[in-house]
């Protein structure tokens, strides 16, 4: 178990210039530049951070391979003091013409972990599945912070990922997202944050885990991000919330030993059957009747 | 159906100055009739630009709609924003000399698209953009002439409906004597949209929001009480104007083909 006090995580509510890596390079740099002044330990960027949301066939002008992209080096180099949530198209030499949504977590100057995005929106106004190729696992990770688990987007809002994640051991899942706003009414801001607010808040108290989720901002063929970006406490408490919409640098200070606390008050780790789980899932996909 | 006003309105200028600069423009361009929608139209983008980039063109045809031109400048004066007048009299008339019609859609679409035209050339000259003034009630009804009010480059107020840009329009404090009027398409004189359409604009958006937004379909309609025939006309409407809403279908040849499978976003590289 880790103990460390006074966790500062820095959530980089972006514009991300649609495929343009040099534009958001710059942006990432500027962000990591105001984080490190402010101490921050850990700086989360949204989805696709690197390239934008909407790409389409620009896909394959962004594709970078982590293990060989001179970005990718650059980050590591900069994640030596400052631990990094990056969001990129992820095409492996090996696996070339294959490209995933990815999220990267990067401490102490290496990748500590890649997740590739299981599921892809491909409804209504979104289309992911036509271009890119679906992860196919949730795995937690060890990172400076405790062990960890990352979601993207539209994974956090499948009630399995978040569960996985908690069965893996996650106290902290960090979500990075580019949710559109979607239906004004006469409430504050779009009816579809509510629903990531809803998910983060029953996600981090009914996981005792800590709950980061970075979304984006700015505006792409004239679809709206929503922003709204927050940090829910392992006891279910909101901690800090940008706005809605708007561009910003939202600070939330978390102090991961309240996971311990939390899971003392509520046991739902402890007291968690996964072999259960397991078991019903296999009746269910064998279609096995009790 | 209600909408938070202030919401929807930074969001809206946002997404016109965004585009705007994407693509190196600071000004906009809008045709400016003296009805609700340009007007609403004018004021966002004059809090999005700044009035001095905003341009508001009066084409009237002639001296008729002489009240509604009064009520541009009204709009304009109120915004700070610039405005140029050009009679498309000569222009239109001009062309009918040589094809006579007696057919009021013929000349309106005529009309629309001469505005149009004269809206591009000022787009190149004054190195502006042109902001598009349909709601989302006449793109679901086909209500607009395709390459004439509907042509722009960025449309800010289409997804709103027409009882939603009535919303916003006082919130952004536009004139009453405009908030009041009849809406009209300005196809000829003493012409009412509602009037043309059989239907009120409160009762076509009861119907559309139901049946776009909420994904009912006719029977959930009819139980909510709403008239079958008003109904069966609106679906219509929109069935018939599908062509409005998209480009033309290119006939597939090759591998990788404009539109099928060339794909790249608007903002693309912005």
């Amino acid at each position: 178990m880790c103990y460390f006090y006074g966790m500062k995580i820095a959530l980089a509510q972006i514009a991300p210039h649609l495929g343009n890596l040099e534009k958001n390079w710059d942006l990432h740099q500027e962000a990591a530049a105001k984080a490190r002044q402010a101490q921050a330990d850990l700086l989360v960027f949204p989805e696709l951070s690197l390239t934008g949301y909407k790409l389409r066939d620009l896909v394959e002008s962004v594709a970078q391979d982590p293990e060989r992209s001179p970005r990718f080096r650059e980050l590591m180099a900069l994640s030596r003091d400052l631990a990094l949530v990056v969001g990129f198209i992820e095409e492996r030499g090996e696996e070339k013409g294959i490209f995933y949504n990815s999220a990267a977590f990067l401490a102490e100057g290496r990748i500590v972990h890649i997740h590739r995005k299981v599921f892809l929106p491909t409804f209504g106004m979104f289309e992911e599945a036509r271009f890119w190729a679906p992860g196919n696992h949730f795995g937690t990770f060890r990172s400076p912070f405790g062990q960890a688990g990352m979601m993207i987007c539209r994974d956090f809002l499948h009630l399995n990922a978040g569960y996985l994640l908690f069965a893996g051991g996650a106290e902290m899942m960090i979500t990075i997202s580019a949710a559109p706003g979607r239906g004004l009414s006469g409430e504050k801001g779009f009816g579809s944050s509510r629903m990531w607010e809803l998910m983060g808040e029953s996600l981090s108290f009914f996981t005792t885990s800590a709950q980061i989720y970075c979304n984006r901002a700015g505006i792409e063929d004239g679809m709206t991000f929503a922003g709204g970006s927050f940090v829910f406490s392992p006891k279910g408490a909101l901690l800090a919330q940008a706005p809605y919409f708007e561009e910003a640098l939202l600070f939330a200070e978390l102090d991961p030993a309240d996971v311990r606390k939390a899971r003392q008050t509520w046991p739902w780790k402890r007291d968690d059957k996964p072999e259960v789980t397991l078991n019903s899932l296999q009746r269910i996909l064998l279609r096995h009747d009790d | 159906m209600t909408i938070n006003c202030p919401f929807a309105v930074r969001i809206l200028t946002e997404f016109i100055r965004a585009e705007l600069a994407k693509f190196g423009f600071q000004k906009g361009v809008l045709g400016l009739s003296g009805g609700l929608d340009s007007s609403v139209c004018a004021a966002l983008a004059a809090r999005a630009l700044g009035p001095g980039n905003v341009l508001g063109l009066r084409l009237p045809y002639g001296k008729s709609f002489d009240a509604d031109k009064d009520d541009a400048g009204i709009v304009a004066d109120g915004l700070g924003i610039r405005t140029e007048t050009i009679d498309i009299a000569p222009m239109v008339d001009a062309y009918f000399e040589r094809r006579p019609t007696d057919s009021r859609v013929r000349r309106g679409n005529k009309m629309a698209r001469e505005r149009m035209s004269i809206l591009y050339d000022y787009s190149a000259s004054e190195h502006a953009l042109i902001l598009g003034t349909s709601n989302k009630t006449e793109l679901l009804i086909g209500y607009g002439t395709i390459h004439g009010d509907m042509a722009c480059a960025i449309n800010p107020m289409g997804d709103l409906y027409k009882t939603q840009v009535r919303q916003l329009a006082a919130y952004l404090e536009v004139p009453e004597r405009v908030r009041l009027k009849k809406p009209t398409a300005g196809l000829w004189d003493g012409q009412t949209d509602e009037d043309e359409l059989g239907l009120s604009y409160a009762e076509i958006d009861e119907i559309l929001f139901h049946l776009v937004d909420e994904r009912e379909n006719r029977g959930d309609l009819l139980a909510r009480g709403l008239d079958a025939g008003k109904i069966d006309r609106v679906m219509a409407l929109i069935r018939s104007s599908e062509f409005k809403r998209q480009l033309p279908p290119i006939a597939k040849l090759s591998v990788r083909t404009v539109g099928h499978d060339f794909l790249y976003p608007y903002d693309w590289n912005k």
